[in-house]
C-alpha cells in the first residue's frame, strides 16, 4: 500500500541500532553472568568450572566488597549534595538577566572540566596536591598537608576533583531546566515576593525536577563506576581509603585474574545501581 | 626449594654439557648474521618496561637490527601493567613473540606453557644456539629464581635487581657517621635518630599498596628477622614469633620515615634520596643510573652503595628481576628470532656494554675485571648480595599475583596503624591459605613449590 513502510524496511533500519546494543551492551553482559557462575582465573583456565553461585556467596559474604560498597556511596552522598548545592547556586546566576558576553563566556568554560579525560584529572591531581612540591601547599599556609599519603586527606582530595569536575555538568542540566520556566509565571511571582527562595521552590524546581532526576541517575552510575581519575590518583590508596567498587573489581579480576569473582561483583554493582535508579524515579516524580 | 635449585642447576649443567658436546665445529663457523639470515625480515613482539635496562638494551637494538634484519617491536607498560597486558595476550593467543617474566610470574608463565624451557628451544633449532651461550656464567641464584621452574629452565635473566643500601656519604658524615649501619638494628636506634631533623629524614622504604609494598616493604623486613611467607607445610608463617619481629620493626621504623611513606612508590623514594630530602633506601640496583647522574640527581657526589643491613637471621637482601623467554604462541620463525634476540640480549659480549648503558647483567663475568667496581660502585655490593639472596623471597608459584593483593592490603594497612601487626598477619595468613588450598597445594595435588 502507498504510503505504508514495508516490514523488510523497518527491520533494515532497526536491526543495525539493535545488533550493535547486542553485540557491544548485551553480548558481554551475558558472558558477565556466564563468567560469574565458574571458576574462571585468567592465568588457570585449564580448571574453569561451573560453580554455581559460589562466587555471589564470596561477593556477599566478603567484608572487603562491602566496605567499598560503602566507600563508594559515602563519596556519592558527600559529593553529590556539593555539586547540587554550587551547580544550582551557578545556574541561578547566569539565569539572571543582563551580562551576556560573561555568561556566555562562563558556560563555555563550563564545559573545560567536563571535558577533560578522567585520567588526566587524576594526573593532574597527583601534581597538584603533591606534598612537597604541589600548588595546592603552596597556597596554604602552615605546614604542608599529606594529601596522597593519608586516608582521610586522600578522600578529600577525591571529593574536590569529583566536585570539580562534575559541578559544571550539574549546573548546565539545571540551567536548561530554569530556561524551562515561563517568563510570564517567573515574572509574576517576582512581582509576588522578592524571596529568591520562595521562587526556586514554588516556580523553579517543579521544572527543575526532571533534570536533577537525570543528574541523580547519571551522577549515582557514574559515581559507582568512578575508576580512571582515582586509580591514576591514589591507585585505591592509602590502604584501603579510596578503594571504590569499580577499583576492586578492576582489582580482583585484572591484577588477581579471578574474572568469575570479578564478574559477579559487577553485576551485584549493576543490580545495586538499577535499585537506586528506580528509587529516585519512583520518589521524585511522585513529588512532582 | 633446594630440591628445586638444584634440579634447576642440574637442568643449566646439562643444557651447558649438551653445547659442549654440541659441536666445537659448530662454535668455529657459528655467526649471528649467519644463524639469522633464514629469519631475516621476522618483526618479534616483546614487551619492555619504562626503566634503565630496558633503555640500555633500546638504544643498542640497531647494532643487532643491522646484522640480523630481525625487527624488534617493542611495547612498554609499567611494571603494574605489565602482567596483565602478557596473560591477555597469551590467553588471547595473541602477538607476543618473547615473554618479559618477573621472577614471581615464573611458576604462572611455565605452569600455562605459554612459554618454551629453553632446552626445548636448543633442540628445535641447534643451528641458531651461540656457542658463546654459557649459561653457567649466569649468578646461580639468579638463572634459577628468574628463569627457572619446577627442574627446567625457562627465561634467562635480563634485567637483574638485588635490593641495596643508597646512603647519601656527606648527610652521613656530618651527623659523624663514616660508614653506613650493618644492621637494621643499627638503623633505626642510632642513624634513625641522628638523621631525621631539618626537615630530612633517616630512611624511606617504598611502600605503596601495590607490589612494591609487598616485595619492597611487606617481604624485606621479614626474612632479615628469620620470618617467610610460609612454613615447610605451605602453612602461614607470619604469625610467628620471627616474622612479628620483622613487621613490628618496620611500624618502629616508620617515625624515621617521611609522612605518608606509604603513597611512596620507587619514583617518589628514590627522587626523595636524589633531592637529598632522604639519607638512606634501600632499592633494587637497577635504580643506580638514575642516583648518580648529575641530571636526575642533587647528591649524585655523595651516592655510595652498600649491601642491604644485616637482621638477626643475617642479611637476606631483598632479589627481584625479569627474564626472557621465547613464548609457545609464536610461529616457528618468531621463536628462532625471539631466541636469537634473547642470546644477543643476554650475552657475554654485550655485557660490558649494557652495564655502561645503565643496565645490570647476570653474568659473573661482566664483573670480573675489578677496576670496574671503581666506576660502578654498586657491583661490590650486588655480587655479596647475589650470593646471599633467597630465591623464595616472594613466593614464585601461579598463585603470587592473588596473594601478593593480600599483602598489599593488609600490609599497608597495618603500616597506617589501622589493624596490629597480629591482626594484619593473620588476616593475610588465612586468606592466604584459601588460595593455596583452593590451588590443590593442601591436597596433594600440587608439590609444595615456590
Amino acid at each position: 500500500m502507498r504510503g505504508r513502510v514495508s516490514r523488510l524496511t523497518v527491520l533494515a533500519f532497526v536491526a543495525p541500532a539493535v545488533l550493535s546494543l547486542a553485540l557491544v551492551g548485551i553480548a558481554p553482559l551475558l558472558f558477565a553472568g556466564w563468567t560469574s557462575l565458574h571458576f574462571y582465573n585468567l592465568t588457570k583456565l585449564r580448571r574453569v568450572a561451573f560453580i554455581g553461585l559460589e562466587n555471589y556467596q564470596t561477593v556477599l559474604g566478603d567484608e572487603v566488597f562491602w566496605q567499598a560498597v560503602g566507600r563508594t556511596l559515602f563519596l556519592l552522598g558527600t559529593a553529590l549534595p556539593i555539586q547540587i548545592a554550587f551547580g544550582l547556586g551557578v545556574a541561578i546566576i547566569l539565569h539572571r538577566p543582563g551580562l551576556n558576553l560573561l555568561k556566555t563566556l562562563t558556560r563555555l568554560s563550563l564545559v573545560l572540566p567536563m571535558a577533560t579525560t578522567y585520567a588526566v584529572v587524576g594526573l593532574l591531581g597527583q601534581v597538584m596536591f603533591n606534598q612537597k612540591f604541589g600548588v595546592i601547599n603552596q597556597l596554604l599556609p602552615g605546614p604542608g598537608i599529606n594529601w596522597i599519603g593519608d586516608p582521610q586527606n586522600a578522600f578529600i582530595m577525591i571529593i574536590f576533583w569529583d566536585v570539580w569536575q562534575w559541578t559544571p555538568f550539574v549546573a548546565l542540566v539545571l540551567l536548561a531546566g530554569l530556561t524551562m520556566v515561563p517568563g510570564e509565571v517567573e515574572e509574576a511571582a517576582r512581582l509576588e515576593t522578592k524571596s529568591w527562595w520562595t521562587i526556586l521552590r514554588h516556580v523553579q524546581l517543579p521544572f527543575l525536577i526532571p533534570g536533577l532526576v537525570a543528574v541523580l541517575i547519571l551522577r549515582t552510575a557514574d559515581t559507582l563506576k568512578l575508576f580512571d581519575m582515582v586509580f591514576t590518583l591514589t591507585r585505591g590508596g592509602p590502604g584501603a581509603a579510596t578503594e571504590f567498587v569499580s577499583l576492586m573489581i578492576q582489582r580482583v579480576g585484572f591484577r588477581a585474574f579471578d574474572q568469575g569473582l570479578a564478574s559477579a561483583q559487577a553485576i551485584i554493582l549493576l543490580i545495586i545501581t538499577i535499585i537506586l535508579a528506580q528509587i529516585y524515579i519512583r520518589i521524585f516524580y511522585k513529588e512532582v | 626449594m633446594k630440591k628445586y635449585i638444584l634440579t634447576n642447576a642440574v637442568s643449566a649443567a646439562a643444557l651447558s654439557l649438551g653445547l659442549a658436546v654440541g659441536g666445537i665445529s659448530h662454535a668455529m663457523t657459528w655467526s649471528l648474521k649467519d644463524a639469522a639470515a633464514p629469519y631475516s625480515g621476522t618483526t618479534v613482539d616483546v614487551v619492555f618496561l619504562l626503566r634503565p635496562g630496558y633503555e640500555a638494551i633500546e638504544a643498542m637494538l640497531p647494532a643487532f637490527e643491522d646484522e640480523t634484519g630481525i625487527q624488534i617491536n617493542i611495547i612498554k607498560h609499567p611494571y603494574e601493567n605489565a602482567l596483565g597486558e602478557q596473560v591477555r595476550d597469551f590467553v588471547a593467543d595473541g602477538d607476543l613473540d618473547i615473554a618479559l617474566i618477573d621472577l614471581v610470574w615464573i611458576g604462572n608463565f611455565a605452569e600455562n606453557e605459554w612459554v618454551i624451557p629453553v632446552d626445548e628451544l636448543q633442540a628445535k633449532f641447534p643451528d641458531i644456539v651461540d656457542p658463546d651461550l654459557d649459561i653457567n656464567d649466569f649468578f646461580p641464584l639468579v638463572l634459577n629464581a628468574f628463569g627457572g621452574w619446577d627442574g627446567k629452565i625457562y627465561g634467562v635473566p635480563f634485567d637483574n635487581y638485588s635490593g641495596l643500601l643508597f646512603y647519601n656519604r656527606c648527610l652521613l658524615e656530618e651527623s659523624g657517621f663514616d660508614g653506613p649501619p650493618e644492621t637494621w638494628a643499627e638503623l633505626k636506634d642510632v642513624y634513625g635518630p641522628a638523621l631525621t631533623k631539618d626537615g630530612k629524614y633517616a630512611f624511606a622504604l617504598q611502600s605503596k599498596r601495590n607490589e612494591t609494598q609487598s616485595a619492597d616493604s611487606f617481604a624485606r623486613v621479614i626474612w632479615p628477622f628469620g620470618g617467610s611467607f610460609l612454613d615447610e607445610n605451605f602453612r602461614s608463617n607470619l604469625l610467628s614469633e620471627e616474622s612479628q619481629a620483622g613487621l613490628k620493626f618496620r611500624q618502629d621504623l616508620m617515625q624515621y620515615m617521611p609522612d605518608g611513606i606509604v603513597a611512596y612508590d620507587h619514583a617518589e623514594v628514590v627522587n626523595a634520596f636524589a633531592q637529598g630530602d632522604v639519607a638512606m633506601i634501600t632499592e633494587w640496583s637497577a635504580f643506580y643510573s638514575t642516583v648518580v647522574s648529575e641530571e636526575t640527581s642533587a647528591v649524585a657526589d655523595c651516592v655510595a652503595i652498600a649491601p642491604e643491613p644485616k637482621g638477626p637471621a643475617g642479611r637476606k637482601p631483598a632479589l627481584g628481576g625479569f627474564s626472557l623467554a621465547v613464548a609457545s604462541q609464536a610461529d616457528e620463525a618468531e621463536q628462532a628470532a625471539a631466541w636469537l634476540f634473547i642470546q644477543w640480549a643476554t650475552s657475554k659480549a654485550n655485557a660490558l656494554e649494557y652495564l655502561e648503558r645503565g643496565g645490570v647483567p647476570a653474568r659473573a663475568s661482566a664483573y670480573a675485571d675489578p677496576a670496574l667496581a671503581e666506576t660502578y660502585t654498586f657491583i661490590p655490593a650486588l655480587v655479596e648480595s647475589w650470593q646471599d639472596g633467597v630465591p623464595e623471597f616472594r613466593p614464585r608459584f601461579a598463585e603470587w599475583p592473588e596473594i601478593t593483593e593480600i599483602v598489599q592490603e593488609w600490609g599497608t594497612k597495618m603500616m597506617l596503624g589501622e589493624v596490629t601487626t597480629e591482626e594484619g598477619a593473620a588476616e593475610i595468613g588465612s586468606r592466604m591459605e584459601a588460595v593455596l588450598e583452593a590451588a590443590g597445594y593442601y591436597s596433594g595435588d600440587k608439590p609444595l613449590a615456590q
